[in-house]
């Protein structure tokens, strides 16, 4: 099940190093509540220096409040960090940047106003005076120590993700960095800028770095690490060198059950309709000639590296983009869309892979988010909202996709990034479209969750619906896809059916290793 | 390499405002017979002098996100203060009346700090209240009665009217040399300290300002400290220039204040700005109101209405401007790299 590629690597001989060296930092024994709540119970972990330890756990299971111990901005409740053998007390994320320690996270944290050069030197302490040209050279010396391009002078609100985390990378050097934390670096990245990442990880962890790096991608846990712990509802599960275990073990410690059909691809449900077929749609200068059909009840997946324009394909299908050449046919009626208005109109569902900016209004409660797009549904003949119908809905769909909440009036942004999501499909869903689009549909949710979701939208076809779902992750995309599109820099390289289909394959189309057939 | 792509953004923006500058002078020289003269200049150098200190310490604190609507109370209590201290020993040190003027400035500041960082509660709130606050101690500690400017040493007075040097037939006087000299020195303080860097990561990204180990808290805190004590070498400035203080004095400021910021460039979300453009719209602000009163065509009563339509024309004419030449700069500097 596991391709050549994506096995094991040879681990380094850890457990004899754990044996002579004090661990750089190590959580002994450590606690942290919440008012009633316990987030970490009796925590234990050691990074040792030269070791790419991965942690892996469910969404909740307690990662975040760990790194928020490790990089000083919570206080345990009880137990004691050490940094190479002596305790230690890190009170605020200054005084653990001061010990080496710095955190990496999926949502890069820096300066959108300032250029590189200041995002990466805004933590530095010593000397009154800026001294730009000397700073300017040292950031050219560590965005070239990790083998990255970038223009040390760019304003970093014009940056990728992939850049924004190089920066933090470099800022983390730039202050002589031990322990390197990695929370979800990979989740939005393409395949091509993650391996770039995981190089650079490990390079930082032959440097001597510790580097803790946590993921839920676990074929990257078994490419990158040493040694793998695993985290479930606070409580420290097992550390394990990478050799002496394996996926399935670990999704069984992590979720505490077996998920069986994680990776495994149900039959397709699509029938011999064409629901949708586009003809040479272009988008001047974005992309061009994209042709595909999808028959109802299939699940066409749509996979490439960032920056493919796939997002920008499925925009110009729900109308927030003006197509510049091509021919949308739609239930067999040629179908001009201007406006997501129309879109929703005609049928068409559009779930954005950004939560935060497009897909869910954050402060809202859960049934405000649930009713936003289809409102018009719980008007009383005044005009006025039916609250009551409301919900109701939301209940139906909180009851339905496993939201897990105590009730439907909580803020979203309150909820895990797996519930989230589900408010979000449960959104698109309440619409009943022939037609969903799904872009990133489980990007930086937990397994457990991410096998909900799949659930989700196979249980969509099946009742007859009809799915185009884009992701940038390879055993998604062939976990769902009944046939699969590669898009490479604004082109269609080809639609693959799913028997024919391997990561390997996919990744050659999406990164022009191999041609369009 | 030329010129426009050796520029960076913030300088592009100055530009930017010193062309719509240049383009409200040419058309109210065209508009109004004998405006182009040496008096123009002085009222709005001698009015900008107070204005650009406010401002630059308005822009300190828009930087980190918040805003100060104290300042004006702070002004006029600081004005009222300096002249009744004064009044009382005329033999006061020049420089000691300077620095009281800074320290009660500061002072008030300093209350806006502790509230704002430490006690959290939002800025607008905290000196939306000791705007009337600080206000009512004026009233109170004046017990109603005004600075008369026969009450104060003649040195006081004449200071802001001291020739310095000119240019042709511009004038520089003291009151604007100095307000000058302060904002050239809190700008190349802004841009070349370290400790400076923090106030824009703040206003830039408070979560990862915190995550970098910046002190937001403290970082806000000395914000409002400084913008008090701008505000009270403007209280100093103002009691130089009119000499008369009632209960009134800096009435209105704060908005004038924020109007000057915003309108040069700095960003009311934080993060970004510079006070050689806050001080630019200072002057722009200024230019438009005392040309408005000259130009016939505009009767009083529509005359606030129309600084108000040609403070937004203004706007956006330098927001296009300045958006067109960092297009620009991006074509030729990718042009360069081909």
């Amino acid at each position: 099940m596991w391709p050549e590629s994506l096995r094991p690597r040879p681990s380094r001989r850890i457990d004899s190093m754990t044996a002579n060296l004090a661990p750089t930092l190590a959580l002994r024994g450590v606690s942290k509540n919440f008012g009633m709540t316990a987030a970490l119970t009796d925590m234990t972990l050691e990074l040792f220096p030269g070791e790419v330890h991965a942690i892996v756990g469910e969404n909740g299971a307690g990662k975040s409040t760990m790194i928020k111990i490790m990089t000083g901005i919570h206080q345990p409740s009880s137990g004691v960090l050490e940094v190479d053998g002596a305790p230690v007390v890190l009170n605020g994320s200054k005084a653990a940047r001061l010990r080496g320690i710095a955190a990496i996270y999926q949502e890069p944290m820096v300066f959108p106003d300032l250029d590189v050069t200041e995002n990466i030197f805004i933590s530095a302490t010593s000397g009154l005076f800026l001294n730009r040209p000397a700073l300017r050279r040292k950031a050219c010396e560590l965005i070239a120590r990790i083998g990255m391009t970038l223009d040390v002078d760019r304003i970093a609100s014009g940056l990728s993700l992939a850049e924004q985390q190089a920066v933090e990378i470099a800022r983390a050097l730039s202050q002589d960095v031990r322990v390197l934390i990695m929370d979800e670096p990979t989740a939005s990245l393409s395949a091509h800028e993650a391996s770039e990442l995981r190089r650079i990880a490990r390079d930082l962890a032959d440097d001597g770095v510790s580097v803790v790096y946590i993921s839920h991608r676990l074929e990257e846990v078994f490419q990158l690490a040493n040694r793998v712990s695993v985290i479930r509802d606070g409580k420290h599960i097992s550390t394990k060198l990478i050799a002496d275990t394996d996926p399935q073990t670990l999704i069984a410690e992590m979720v505490g059950r077996e998920v069986g059909n994680y990776f495994t691809k149900m039959p397709s449900t699509a029938t011999l309709e064409t629901l949708l077929s586009v003809q040479g749609l272009r988008v001047d200068g974005v992309f061009e000639d994209i042709s595909f059909d999808i028959k109802r009840g299939e699940i066409l997946a749509m996979a490439g590296l960032i920056g493919a324009r796939r997002t920008d394909v499925a925009l110009a299908l729900f109308g927030m983009l003006k197509t510049s050449a091509g021919s949308v046919t739609y239930k067999g009626q040629p179908l001009k869309i201007t406006s997501s208005r129309g879109a929703i109109d005609a049928g068409i569902a559009y779930v954005s892979e950004d939560r935060r900016k497009l897909g869910l209004a954050m402060a809202l409660p859960i049934r405000w988010n649930i009713s936003l797009a289809t409102l018009q549904k719980y008007l009383t003949p005044l005009g006025l909202i039916n609250t009551h119908a409301e919900i109701a809905t939301a209940w139906d769909y909180k009851k339905k996709l496993n939201i897990r909440t105590p009730n439907t009036d909580i803020a979203v942004g309150n909820l895990s990034g797996g519930n989230q999501q589900k408010v979000m499909l449960a959104k698109w869903l309440n619409m009943a479209p022939d037609l969903l689009i799904v872009d990133e549909p489980t990007r930086g949710i937990d397994v457990g969750a991410k096998a909900e979701v799949h659930a989700l939208i196979r249980a969509f076809t099946a009742a007859g619906g009809t799915a185009l779902v884009i992701s940038s992750d390879l055993p998604e995309v062939l976990a769902l896809g009944d046939r699969i599109l590669v898009m490479r820099e604004g082109r269609q390289m080809a639609i693959i059916d799913h028997a024919d289909a391997s990561q390997e394959s996919i990744m050659a189309l999406a990164t022009g290793q191999k041609d369009a057939a | 390499m030329d010129l426009l792509s050796r520029l960076s953004p913030a300088a592009l923006r100055i530009l930017a405002l010193l062309a719509v500058l240049a383009i409200v002078v040419i058309f109210f020289a065209s508009q109004i017979e004998g405006y182009l003269n040496g008096r123009l200049f002085n009222r709005i150098s001698s009015s900008v002098a107070i204005m650009a200190l406010i401002a630059t310490g308005q822009t300190l604190v828009i930087l980190t996100r918040n805003i100060d609507l104290s300042v004006g109370s702070v002004v006029g209590f600081t004005a009222f203060a300096t002249g009744s201290i004064i009044t009382k020993h005329p033999e006061l040190n020049p420089l000691l009346l300077l620095l009281y003027s800074a320290l009660v400035g500061s002072s008030f500041g300093v209350v806006n700090g502790l509230l704002v960082a430490y006690a959290r509660v939002p800025s607008i709130i905290v000196t939306l209240a000791t705007m009337a606050l600080f206000r009512s101690f004026l009233v109170e500690y004046s017990n109603a009665k005004s600075i008369t400017s026969d009450s104060l040493p003649t040195w006081l007075t004449d200071f802001p009217n001291l020739p310095v040097f000119s240019i042709g037939t511009l004038e520089f006087r003291a009151g604007f040399t100095a307000s000058l000299v302060v904002v050239i020195l809190v700008h190349l303080c802004l841009t070349r300290l370290r400790p400076a860097r923090a106030l824009f990561a703040v206003g830039s990204n408070p979560e990862a300002a915190d995550m970098a180990g910046i002190d937001a808290k403290r970082v806000v805190f000395v914000a409002f400290a400084l913008s008090g004590l701008m505000a009270g070498l403007a209280g100093f400035m103002f009691l130089a220039r009119f000499g008369n203080i009632t209960v009134v004095a800096g009435l209105g400021f704060e908005l004038k204040s924020v109007a000057s910021s915003v309108v040069g460039g700095v960003n009311i979300f934080g993060g970004s700005g510079s006070v050689i453009g806050a001080f630019l719209g200072a002057i722009l602000v200024d230019l438009l109101e005392t040309s408005l009163v000259r130009w016939a065509v505009v009767s009083e009563f529509w005359r606030e209405a129309v600084l108000g339509a040609l403070i937004l024309l203004a706007v956006a004419t330098d927001t296009i401007l300045s958006r067109r030449l960092t297009k620009l700069r991006a074509k030729k500097s990718k042009e360069a790299a081909k």
